[in-house]
């Protein structure tokens, strides 16, 4: 019988500082089947670890067009093992298990104007949203990136905003920057309030939870539909299967039917957000 | 009296496997605390009078430490463990309940299954848990075809005449009472947990009652009264929620499972240090949604088989059926 506890080695062979806080590892199974055979969606999750250490969900952050050859997890350092995972060097092994959680179905984009909203270290989730949409694998008509940040040290992926850019709008605001920023002061909803969004847009916000609530009710005043909104939830997780119970919200599992819910289905569940 | 078939039965079991069943532990312990589940050593100590052992048979069934993997030269390594054949006598219908659902809850889990298969369940009935009246919020239906409908191998009923009823449940069971030299039984064929009329109509009302109950006073009188201890959680059969914890130092090398307390602060701290339960009334909530919603819309079984053990670990005296009535 398959162990659904059993984690697969994977080989560091990258490892990018990407914020002050945060590196990007680049990371490949050992088993050739396995990475062959990987397959995720932009949103959905693994398991990463370290025996002895243990372990926790961590949001895949490459486009899932290069699953086959490799997987990009963001790994900033709040914790025990987290911390011990940035002192890890290319060559390293961690240990793996995984995809998990529904992830984003673009299916349901298809079409509209596409808004992606992040906050903070949140953002990771929505890169391979944006890999997918520039590789073409998305039918948006328009893709607007909006970004919140403490300041110009915690903003992540900055080597690929230009890239963003040329088929994206990449709009970046800083709380608390430096005197050498040149763009926007203030906070995600700033930005919002003076963007022109169209009411048929679709929205997926990805953030601290104190984000959301002004982030939604922004988009409200916009006209946008709570169908059409979409976030991804962290919470606590052991199994990543829907029966540890450490991540349920409601009748809901966040590892499960998550991390991607839609605001319309969530919303009457009490400090959901 | 056909006891003597029991007793040739449990003879035969004794060859084969280790008997844990429900016994009286002590006189002078607290009312409700009285029987336990232990190993047989003597057959005359195991209790048919129906009452309900305070300690369930999730101790059995799920331990609360189990290892999982060896961590070996940094790589985990599925733990051999050797899984003892264990007969789990005289377990009464709602504790039968509380097996049925975990076989739902665990059907993919390795380690359960490993334990599970050498395990032979003899369920037991006096007609009724002789405490039953205290907890009928919950409703039970004990005409013929509840066996139907829960997991056992062999299942053993005092009638009202007071003889022996024997039904088998299992390939296992039958064989098992045909080596023991009974052939007077009937096989019951398990006909999955929910009945084939739907979900129990008591279970759906409550769960209805549940998913609006948000903004009730019970929720902030329980909040007043509930001390967050967690006794509920250990004494009852169904919560089966679990931490994973490794552990990496000269003693021990090993991830773990562990039976986890949505009580306890850790339970859903994540790593900036936010608590989605971070009040005792959140926390309540969460355990009798977890029992009276999550698991019957996953399940489609109650998620309390209405055992009544939390109502005796209280340490103040929190009751699931006035939680309940007060809905």
């Amino acid at each position: 019988m398959f162990n659904i506890y059993q984690t697969q080695s994977a080989k560091i062979i990258s490892v990018d500082f990407e914020s002050v806080d945060t590196k990007l590892l680049r990371l490949k199974f050992l088993d050739r089947t396995r990475q062959r055979e990987f397959d995720f969606l932009p949103g959905q999750f693994v398991q990463i670890g370290l025996p002895g250490w243990g372990e926790c969900p961590i949001s895949l952050a490459s486009s899932s067009t290069q699953a086959k050859n490799y997987f990009e997890l963001a790994i900033r350092g709040v914790g025990k093992l987290t911390n011990r995972l940035l002192e890890l060097e290319k060559g390293d092994l961690v240990e793996v298990r995984g995809p998990y959680g529904n992830g984003f179905d673009v299916d349901l984009f298809k079409d509209k104007p596409l808004l992606l909203i992040g906050g903070g270290c949140g953002f990771v989730p929505l890169r391979p949203l944006i890999n997918d949409y520039l590789a073409g694998q998305m039918s948006n008509t328009v893709l607007q990136i909006f970004y919140g940040c403490q300041n110009e040290e915690n903003l992540l992926f900055k080597k690929e905003y230009h890239l963003w850019n040329r088929r994206a709008e990449l709009n970046v605001i800083l709380e608390k920057p430096s005197s050498k920023w040149a763009g926007q002061k203030g906070l995600i909803t700033d930005l919002l309030k003076n963007w022109k969004i169209t009411a048929d847009s679709v929205a997926v916000i990805v953030g601290p939870p104190v984000m959301y609530r002004f982030v939604i009710s922004e988009l409200k005043k916009k006209k946008v539909q709570e169908e059409n909104i979409y976030l991804s939830l962290e919470r606590r997780m052991y199994c990543g299967l829907g029966v540890c119970q450490h991540c349920a919200i409601g009748p809901y599992y966040v590892c499960q039917d998550g991390p991607v819910f839609r605001w319309a289905d969530i919303k009457g569940i009490g400090g959901v957000i | 009296m056909n006891d003597q078939q029991l007793i040739k039965l449990l003879n035969k079991l004794a060859e084969s496997y280790f008997l844990l069943a429900p016994q009286k532990l002590d006189d002078n312990l607290l009312p409700g605390y009285e029987y336990g589940i232990r190993e047989v050593k003597n057959l005359e100590e195991i209790d048919w009078s129906g009452a309900m052992p305070y300690g369930s048979w999730k101790e059995v069934l799920l331990p609360y430490h189990e290892r999982l993997f060896d961590i070996q030269k940094g790589r985990l390594v599925e733990t051999k463990t050797k899984y003892p054949p264990i007969a789990c006598l005289a377990m009464n219908i709602l504790d039968l309940k509380a097996l049925t659902l975990f076989e739902q809850v665990f059907a993919n889990d390795l380690y359960y299954q490993k334990r599970r298969r050498p395990m032979l369940i003899v369920g037991y009935s006096t007609g009724l848990p002789s405490d039953y009246k205290k907890y009928k919020v919950f409703s039970h239906n004990y005409e013929e075809n509840v066996l139907e409908h829960v997991i056992f191998d062999i299942f053993v009923s005092r009638q009202k005449n007071g003889r022996l009823k024997f039904y088998s449940g299992s390939e296992k069971g039958q064989l098992t009472l045909d080596q023991a030299g009974l052939t007077d039984y009937n096989n019951i064929e398990f006909a999955g947990p929910v009945a084939e009329s739907g979900p129990d109509k008591t279970l759906l009302s409550i769960m209805a009652k549940m998913e609006k109950s948000a903004n009730k006073k019970i929720w902030d009188e329980l909040d007043k009264r509930c001390l967050a201890c967690g006794k509920c959680v250990i004494a009852c059969p169904t919560c089966f929620c679990f931490d994973l914890e490794d552990r990496d130092n000269s003693a021990e090398q090993s991830r773990s499972r562990r039976w986890g307390v949505c009580f306890y602060n850790d339970f859903s701290l994540v790593a900036d240090g936010r608590k989605e339960l971070d009040t005792v009334k959140k926390k309540i909530f969460f355990w009798y949604y977890h029992k009276l919603v999550r698991i019957p819309k996953q399940y489609s079984l109650p998620g309390c088989v209405g055992c009544g053990r939390c109502i005796k670990a209280c340490p103040v005296g929190i009751n699931i059926n006035e939680t309940i009535k007060a809905l």
